[in-house]
């Protein structure tokens, strides 16, 4: 209940702020209180929402049908507060409460700056009303009670003191295929329990728990970064908006500065860590997989980093007189990125990459999903429509850019092939609407040269002057740089790097970090503030070439390491020494790797997870800093399995005869007592078995291999029949197609004696060279936007 | 000034073309038709179901995964997997692999499994107990 009306509190104060707002800006003086207090209002509605939901999920409020599908019992504090957002309902609780708490930062931000607060604020609320309408008691609501719609719950989260309550047994259901009990939870039941006295919040004593793919550190920061990324690329979209509805362009840019680079460093950071957690525990082998859900953020980022580049223009550009160069790009270009991050949305979250993603998604349902259309087509709608009312006027003010040979223009080329690159990844990302999939090929053969242009303009955009630029000063000042790279590129050159693009693609970024570099150290100890964009650029030439070296030229191979027995591997010494268990239920495998005198440990881990019936695997690694040794374990064989590999298998069908060597096996019938399979079942003893009439020489012996359980020991004792120089024994029979499977070996062989034990572990071994340049790259970056951050931040203010 | 425009232009024409080019070349078609998917030989993502009564092979010496699938008019195929065995793989409701039918088998690069979602479709018997 409290939940229900928090949300809805929280969306009436949206939309009513949202229409106090831009009545405000149209001229009604009275209702800026009213609109502040609705937002406020709203804002606090939002965090009692979210406070409320932690609660439930610290409290194990099972009753609560999110709090039971995503958690237990048995996590501990940090993964049992990212159970928050493991589900749809949560993690659009988690933005709208982003939402409502940078919304507070921006309305204190816009109310100090001249007239903005009514107009960016109207549209900010609108933002927040479409994903506060998602969250309501109607769409995909978080607090709805486990039993609103009928609810399977597993026998096992039920407290077993009530399952032999006599009314429960209508309730109780299994499935056939797993033989797993249920519960079946509905408004019936809570009424008889009620009756009977007992609290449902006694009746179900655990919840589903969170799917162990999520056991991890990531999950308790990836998500909320990404998030914040998410939120706050709506203030910037909310700046470019307002300036169309008031049809003043040049402000906004200068305003909305800080924020887009905020955007651009937090949403970078957050996809970045869900690559390390792809790499470092989910064991994609990779940090980047071009996977649909990965594209989807990407390509809003990459659109606002373009939008920062032609804002800078404008901004650079603007006079009294001029609301300065490329105002309709950086207009199209900010709304794009909102835009595309709303697709974003709509692809992960309506199950339409279902075939097509690692990630799993379920299906919303038709509402939810209507609805996700209904919010993307409106912003798209809006957007579209205000851009081209505008437009004639756009055309008009906006100066012409005449300068081929000049910053401005060099810029603007770095933002058109950026826009190229979203332009690839978008195209391959959407193409499951279509019932289509490219390969991940397509991705890296389009990205590479635009990669290539992008590090060459990077660097050059730097070296040409604003307005106007020649070319022997441009020669003269990229000396050092172009020398630099030249030599770093021979060196990688040398290192393994020959194929052509990839030289290219190593020079190009080679010489866009000299010649960051120098300026940043030049200006360094003057100007600290203002190194923000190159320390950014570095970061990003020092990621691509951590890719190229990364991706490009890793070696890999598959090897068996039987325990204990030393194997050469890609170099190293590798000996597998055993598994253990580890503190929450797993197995690792301990690998001792030694080269050079020098031991490491590597312990990847394998389970079995009941919660994914399947075998879980994550890698491990060891970091050096050249390289990284990367472990993926694949299976693991602890020699005990019996493989009668002296065996002949035969098949044989009722009434047919099979040769094998000199004799002749015929099958004719099953020796199946009727109450095998119930005794097999109960586990109690039992005996199967077939009847076979095998001849030899004119000789011809009845007998009947059997299969069973006597006094708890599995019996398959194989027939031996010495004339005849065979032993057979049973290994499965299908009784609907009348089928045996035997295993037939001759007399003499000792079947039984097996081979002594070997535990075999099999894993992929990766050396995965300067791998912890992406990592250091994306550290340098997110640096760099921090201090241009800062720096835009206080410029703002004037 | 015009000229400009035009070279522009050209640019971005011919980065389309490389795009769709590049599009076209690479892009894989879903298809459920195992009939189509065994005669066309192409790459493809052919999605079916897990054939249970053939159960699977696991050959680790060559690492490979080898199981039945089945289309919806019960067309069997064989398939080799260059790989471990998928996370899911016994209660997936359906998989999806990418691959090419070539000589008698279908030869998968990858397998990806779709499970039945978190809460729907448990397909419990309502027999009760």
């Amino acid at each position: 209940m409290i939940g229900n009306i928090l949300i809805s509190v929280a969306f009436i104060g949206a939309v009513f702020s949202g229409i106090m707002y831009f009545l405000n800006y149209r001229g009604y003086q009275n209702t800026l209180n009213y609109a502040r207090i609705a937002f406020h209002t709203m804002a606090t509605s939002t965090i009692l929402a979210s406070v409320f939901l932690l609660y439930l999920i610290l409290t194990h409020q099972f009753q609560y049908k999110y709090v039971y599908s995503y958690s237990d019992t048995s996590l501990p504090l940090g993964l049992l507060i990212s159970t928050f957002y493991a589900g749809q309902e949560g993690s659009f609780l988690l933005w709208a409460l982003w939402m409502a708490i940078i919304g507070v930062i921006l309305q204190q931000y816009t109310s100090v700056r001249g007239d903005l607060e009514p107009r960016v604020m109207a549209v900010y609320s609108l933002v927040q009303s479409f994903l506060l309408l998602m969250i309501t008691p109607v769409v995909k609501n978080p607090f709805a009670l486990i039993y609103s719609e009928p609810f399977m719950a597993s026998a096992s989260t039920i407290n077993t003191q009530f399952l032999h309550l006599p009314f429960l047994a209508d309730y109780i259901f299994s499935d056939r295929a797993t033989g797993q009990m249920y519960v079946k939870i509905d408004k019936t039941l809570v009424d008889a329990l009620k009756s009977a006295g007992i609290g449902l919040n006694d009746f179900i004593i655990n919840g589903r728990g969170l799917n162990p793919l999520l056991h991890s550190f990531w999950m308790q920061i990836h998500p909320p970064i990404l998030f914040v990324g998410f939120a706050a690329m709506s203030v910037p979209f909310a700046f470019a908006f307002a300036a169309l509805i008031k049809n003043d362009y040049k402000e906004w840019i200068k305003q909305a500065f800080p924020w887009i680079l905020f955007v651009s460093m937090v949403l970078g950071l957050g996809i970045m860590l869900g690559g390390y957690w792809a790499y470092g525990v989910l064991g994609w082998g990779g940090y980047w997989a071009w996977d649909p859900v990965e594209n989807s953020s990407l390509i809003p980022w990459i659109i606002a980093v373009a939008a920062i580049h032609t804002m800078l223009v404008q901004k650079k550009t603007a006079n009294e007189n001029s609301i300065g160069a490329f105002a309709k790009t950086n207009l199209v270009l900010v709304i794009l990125s909102f835009v595309l991050v709303l697709y974003s949305t709509f692809l992960t979250r309506s199950g339409i990459l279902g075939d097509a993603s690692v990630h799993s998604f379920v299906d919303p349902g038709y509402f939810a999903y209507l609805l996700l259309l209904i919010f993307m087509g409106t912003f798209i709608g809006l957007g579209a429509a205000l851009l081209i009312y505008r437009w004639k006027y756009l055309q008009q003010i906006t100066p012409a850019q005449n300068n081929l040979f000049s910053r401005e223009f060099a810029l603007f080329t770095g933002s058109v092939v950026l826009g190229a690159s979203a332009l690839v990844t978008f195209l391959g990302t959407s193409a499951p609407i279509f019932g289509k999939s490219v390969q991940i090929q397509f991705y890296n053969d389009m990205n590479l040269p635009l990669g290539i242009l992008i590090g060459l303009i990077n660097g050059f955009s730097l070296l040409v002057k604003w307005k106007e630029s020649d070319g022997k000063e441009l020669l003269r000042k990229s000396v050092f740089s172009l020398i630099s790279a030249s030599v770093l590129t021979l060196i990688m050159f040398f290192a393994g790097v020959k194929d052509f693009k990839m030289v290219l693609f190593a020079f190009a970024s080679a010489f866009a970090f000299f010649v960051n570099a120098e300026i940043a150290f030049k200006i360094l100890r003057r100007n600290f503030e203002k190194t923000g964009a190159y320390i950014s650029h570095m970061g990003l030439a020092i990621l691509f070439i951590g890719v190229i070296a990364s991706s490009k030229y890793d070696k890999s191979v598959d090897v068996n390491l039987v325990k204990n027995e030393p194997a050469d591997v890609l170099g190293y010494k590798l000996v597998f020494t055993g598994y253990s268990p580890t503190e929450d239920g797993k197995y690792s495998f301990n690998i001792l790797i030694e080269k050079d005198g020098k031991k490491y440990k590597a312990a990847p881990i394998m389970y079995y997870s009941e919660f994914n019936q399947g075998v879980m695997r994550e890698p491990d690694i060891v970091p050096f800093v050249t390289k990284d040794i990367y472990i993926s374990p694949i299976s693991y064989d602890d020699g005990t399995s019996t493989s009668s590999s002296q065996g002949t298998t035969l098949q044989i069908k009722k009434g047919e005869t099979v040769k094998y060597g000199e004799s002749e096996i015929e099958f004719v019938s099953f020796n199946f007592p009727t109450d095998a399979m119930q005794k097999m079942m109960s586990g109690q003893d039992f005996e199967i078995g077939v009847k076979l009439i095998v001849k030899n020489y004119g000789s011809k012996y009845e007998v009947e291999p059997k299969y069973g359980l006597r006094s708890g020991e599995k019996i398959n004792e194989p027939i031996k029949i010495k004339d005849a120089n065979i032993q057979i024994s049973l290994v499965s029979m299908s009784a609907d197609q009348d089928l045996v499977t035997l295993s037939v070996a001759p007399y003499s062989i000792d079947v039984n004696n097996e081979a002594p034990k070997k535990e075999v572990l099999a894993i992929t071994a990766s050396i995965k060279p300067f791998v912890g340049l992406v990592w250091l790259g994306t550290v340098v970056v997110v640096a760099g936007f921090f201090i241009a951050m800062i720096r835009r931040l206080k410029e703002s203010r004037n | 000034m015009k000229t400009r425009y035009y070279i522009g232009g050209a640019i971005i024409l011919v980065f389309l073309g490389l795009l769709f080019y590049n599009f076209t070349q690479t892009n894989i078609e879903y298809e459920s038709d195992f009939t189509k998917v065994m005669q066309s030989g192409k790459v493809c993502k052919a999605s079916g179901v897990w054939v249970k009564e053939k159960s699977y092979q696991e050959n680790i010496e060559d690492r490979t995964f080898v199981f039945y699938l089945k289309d919806a008019k019960n067309n069997e195929m064989k398939v080799v997997y260059k790989g471990t065995k998928p996370n899911n793989f016994e209660i997936a409701t359906n998989v999806v692999v990418t691959g090419k039918f070539e000589n008698g088998y279908f030869h998968a690069t990858d397998v990806l499994t779709k499970c039945p979602s978190k809460y729907e479709g448990q397909n419990l018997n309502t027999s009760g107990s």
